[in-house]
């Protein structure tokens, strides 16, 4: 059989549902942030995918746009993460309930 | 032969993402991101996007993820005590039901609909830095710029949450 579209979607929606696993179940807020990595690298299957279907390169571009946006989330999330670690000596977002309470 | 590469790199690119998740250390972790990025980029490489292969290589397995071990390694030591047990079988129970709901859909998609292929248009235009390039630069030069302007955003935002806490004045 040959490998086809179907294939890529399939793996880029197990692959999502990982990431998706991950930010769910983990209370270490260093490992969410890897898991909503995980799910932008899915999506980023999906956009090489299709545009290999249509043979157009579009789809390239925007995963482009995708890789800097996963950059900046990364450079933001990482600030942030030291920046609440500064203030409250942890990172386990089970602890961090401020506005909760 | 692209069959045996596409389950290679597909198996290794979600048991990696898989250990990312389910490990405990985030030092750990990481390093299994990293492995599942460089079978992602394997991926692209199939899906006839080599640049892109590359650049999933630099980017993500490089400079981000070089980020986050470097995050990770400043927190680590004191700050990251192993996660607390309790609750953890439940979680996973109630996370196991959706997933097997989702996996029976895509396999009852994928059985009825059959497997799309892909057409023969794609192989003819490989995803090269030249193609792709003028692509970028013509087409989508203003959603280029966009992006610039958010890379620029996020290095200011890093760089103010970054600060000492006498430099900040809106404390």
């Amino acid at each position: 059989m040959e490998i086809g579209l179907t294939h890529y979607l399939v793996l880029a929606a197990a692959m999502f549902l990982v990431g998706m696993a991950g930010v769910v179940i983990r209370r270490n807020s260093l490992i969410m942030l890897m898991s909503i990595e995980i799910m932008l690298c899915a999506v980023n299957v999906v956009f090489a995918a299709y545009s290999r279907m249509h043979g157009d390169l579009s789809g390239h571009v925007f995963v482009l746009m995708n890789f800097a946006v996963a950059a900046a989330e990364a450079a933001i999330g990482l600030a942030i993460l030291v920046e609440i670690y500064r203030l409250r000596r942890t990172v386990n977002v089970d602890e961090l309930k401020t506005l909760m309470e | 032969m692209e069959i045996y590469l596409f389950y290679l790199f597909a198996a290794l690119m979600l048991g990696a993402a898989v250990m990312t998740v389910a490990s405990r250390n985030a030092v750990t972790a990481a390093v299994w991101l990293i492995f599942s990025f460089i079978n992602a980029a394997g991926i692209f490489a199939l899906l006839s996007a080599p640049f892109l292969a590359i650049l999933q290589v630099l980017i993500y397995a490089g400079a981000i993820m070089v980020l986050f071990l470097f995050v990770i390694m400043m927190l680590q030591g004191p700050v990251l005590p192993a996660e607390r047990e309790g609750r953890r079988f439940w979680k996973l129970a109630l996370l196991a039901a959706p997933a097997a709901a989702i996996a029976v859909v895509l396999v009852g998609w994928v059985s009825r609909s059959g497997v799309t292929a892909f057409s023969d248009a794609g192989n003819a235009s490989a995803g090269t830095a030249e193609r792709v390039a003028g692509l970028l630069l013509n087409r989508y030069l203003l959603a280029f710029e966009l992006i610039s302007i958010v890379l620029l955003v996020a290095i200011i935002g890093a760089l103010a949450l970054g600060r000492r806490e006498e430099d900040q004045p809106w404390r």
